[in-house]
């Protein structure tokens, strides 16, 4: 299992949060009528994942490269843990042509084969191709794993179950995580699950389910590297449900009325000022550290910003290219 | 104790799905499962003549699954089924507040479905409530491995005063930890670690471990307590407990099942019987607490950190000897007859 290095955690997550926030500053800037979502310089929905910075950070800390990850519709915090270029995939949310996909996904398509990153926004759709993944690697004789991320509310899909049964038929190299943000947009679990935790379907499936509470990274950590090196030396699959927290809407423009009062207690269950005070107080991080880790996050995230204004849109003569489908 | 007798109700939602099912084999005790013991309990409740029983809230699924079978013609021979309304953290919070009402309610005794750590917070706040306890986690020494439905007859005939609680109830010992001003307690072990990660909170490897203090050592038992046991069986109702350092430098060897398949060589350095009300000061400088096997506290160069042995536990309701007493004294007769 990796060590733990704290520094290095908490680096991480902020430097996913200052990027979402500042996609989130992005996006609204321009988007006028503020209701149509094609309009700005952002075309399409918005999926940010401020709040689930600990999943991915936890999980992503274990991989190596050539190991894959499928994201969800939710998936710009899996994709920097995981290592995916930050202009790049800047680009593609901008919808430019030195994107991910040449400015034809957007943010919920970042294809970036190099570091076998996919996302997508049909609900469960990544579990089949993370065990597609995790069979190919079994039958290269590597010891790469495959990363299968969704919501809670993805678990009710039929593509969960039938993943989850060809994985333990199979003894694949694959991790199913399942961030349960509370809301499958604006439906609880308990309206539309009839297992609490999807720790317990795990075991209908044979292979081991976890739940980690408190949206806590080292706890995320701790799971994440036993259950990936099961699946590295031969033991097969597992599933991890993460307790995480929804910091923002669904989606940009959301006005949440449906979360009532769990909305008021959202920025105290913020994870990372809680990670700072714990550093702080294990004297491993101090307040110019903590200015000077979010001034160098805010540097990269103007240049990856940049990037793609600068960059030129897809010319209309290539619609017809670099599309399969 | 009131006339028909009512009984409060602690399931804990989250216990047995820890990092022990990925590192060891410990097995899923799911939501559903937890549900049927807790029906099968109220069975048994009911059979004793317990007319209401209070149970806690939860989001883990526990209230809601209980609330939807009492309205199911399966749930028509339970007790009057009432939930506390409390706000729910999803931490052990709301069960030290479920518990808090419970006592505020008068409550004739409490069933515990949980681990050892559930266990401990119910321990903290129930005073002279009678306890009883069902294993639903992964490494228990402290509530056993019994059939429900049982329990609740057991249960429901000390909260009836059918069977006398001062027969049917014994005192558990407690480990007392003061952490500067703050007080904790363990109902099993208290375990020091080097270092200051608390990671996931369960224990599995006894590297980090460096002090060791138990309540009672069973050898049959699961867990850090088996060390003890391994060594030197200490009894529940012995007025002594244990204190192991581990080695290195190491004077014996144990192997003992730490969680579930796994077994583990443990080097031991001294092992000494712990006295009752005497405060000991652990040796490391600073590290991590492990209270029942779940790293909990840390503490920093500076703070003293002390483990005492008492007679402060709960007074938990022995089921087999309830049971026992029931049968030889006509009350198992009389409540056939009233049938």
């Amino acid at each position: 299992m990796s060590q733990m290095n704290r520094l290095d955690l908490y680096k991480a997550m902020v430097r996913i949060r200052q990027y979402e926030s500042r996609i989130l500053q992005e996006y609204h800037a321009d988007k006028k009528p503020a209701w149509d979502i094609g309009a700005g310089l952002i075309p399409g929905e918005m999926h940010l994942a401020a709040g689930q910075e600990p999943s991915a950070v936890g999980v992503c800390a274990h991989l190596k490269k050539g190991d894959a990850i499928t994201a969800p519709h939710r998936p710009h915090h899996f994709a920097l843990a995981h290592g995916v270029d930050m202009n790049k995939m800047t680009a593609e949310i901008y919808g430019r042509d030195t994107g991910l996909c040449r400015g034809k996904g957007g943010h919920m398509h970042l294809f970036d084969p190099e570091n076998h990153f996919s996302c997508s926004g049909i609900i469960a759709e990544g579990y089949p191709v993370a065990c597609g993944q995790a069979f190919a690697f079994k039958r290269k004789g590597t010891d790469h794993v495959a990363i299968a991320v969704a919501g809670e509310g993805a678990a009710n899909q039929g593509a969960f179950h039938e993943s989850l049964n060809l994985a333990a038929l199979w003894n694949l190299p694959v991790v199913f995580i399942i961030e349960d943000n509370d809301w499958a947009i604006s439906v609880p679990r308990s309206h539309s699950t009839a297992n609490a935790s999807n720790a317990d379907r795990a075991a209908g499936y044979g292979m081991p389910g976890v739940r980690v509470e408190n949206n806590d990274v080292e706890a995320v950590f701790e799971a994440a590297g036993a259950a990936i090196e099961r699946a590295r030396t031969g033991d097969g699959p597992s599933l991890i449900e993460i307790h995480t927290l929804r910091l923002w809407g669904h989606f940009e423009g959301d006005a949440q009325a449906y979360r009532g009062a769990e909305l008021e207690t959202v920025d105290e269950r913020d994870p990372i000022p809680r990670y700072a005070e714990l550093l702080k107080e294990l004297g491993e991080l101090t307040d110019d550290q903590i200015s000077s880790i979010a001034a160098e996050a805010d540097a990269e995230v103007d240049a990856a910003i940049q990037f793609a204004i600068s960059s030129p849109e897809p010319a209309p003569a290539d619609a017809l290219n670099h599309v399969f489908a | 104790m009131s006339a028909g007798g009512v009984v409060g109700v602690i399931a804990n939602p989250a216990s047995a799905r820890d990092i022990r099912r990925l590192v060891a084999s410990g097995a899923a005790v799911t939501t559903n499962h937890k549900l049927n013991m807790l029906s099968r309990l109220l069975a048994g409740l009911s059979a004793a003549g317990v007319d209401r029983v209070i149970s806690m809230s939860d989001m883990g699924g526990i209230s809601a699954g209980l609330a939807a079978t009492s309205s199911k013609p399966s749930g028509a021979g339970w007790p009057k089924l009432e939930f506390i309304d409390h706000p729910i953290t999803q931490t052990a919070s709301d069960t030290a507040v479920a518990v808090e009402e419970m006592v505020a309610r008068e409550v004739d005794a409490i069933v515990v479905l949980g681990g050892d750590g559930t266990n401990r917070v119910v321990a903290g706040f129930c005073g002279p409530v009678p306890v009883a306890s069902i294993s639903t986690g992964t490494n228990n020494a402290f509530p056993g491995v019994i059939e429900p439905t049982v329990v609740g007859l057991a249960t429901g005939l000390v909260a009836t005063g059918r069977v006398d609680p001062a027969a049917a109830t014994r005192r558990c010992k407690a480990l007392l930890v003061q952490v500067g001003s703050a007080t904790e307690r363990a109902l099993v072990d208290v375990a020091i670690l080097s270092g200051n990660e608390v990671g996931s909170g369960a224990i599995w490897e006894s590297a980090a471990i460096g002090e060791l203090f138990l309540t009672f050592a069973e050898p049959q038992a699961i867990g850090l307590s088996s060390i003890g046991g391994h060594l030197r069986p200490v009894c529940r109702d012995e007025p002594t407990g244990l204190h192991i350092r581990l080695g290195p430098p190491a004077v014996h060897r144990v192997r003992v099942p730490l969680a579930p398949g796994l077994l583990s060589d443990i080097d031991i350095a001294q092992l000494a019987e712990l006295g009752l009300d005497q405060a000991i000061q652990v040796n490391a400088p600073s590290g991590v607490i492990a209270l029942d096997g779940e790293r909990v506290l840390r503490f920093a160069h500076g703070e003293t950190v002390t483990v005492m042995l008492s007679w402060d536990g709960p007074l938990a309701i022995d089921v087999a000897r309830t049971m026992q007493i029931a049968a030889t004294s006509g009350v198992l007769d009389e409540l056939a007859q009233q049938a």
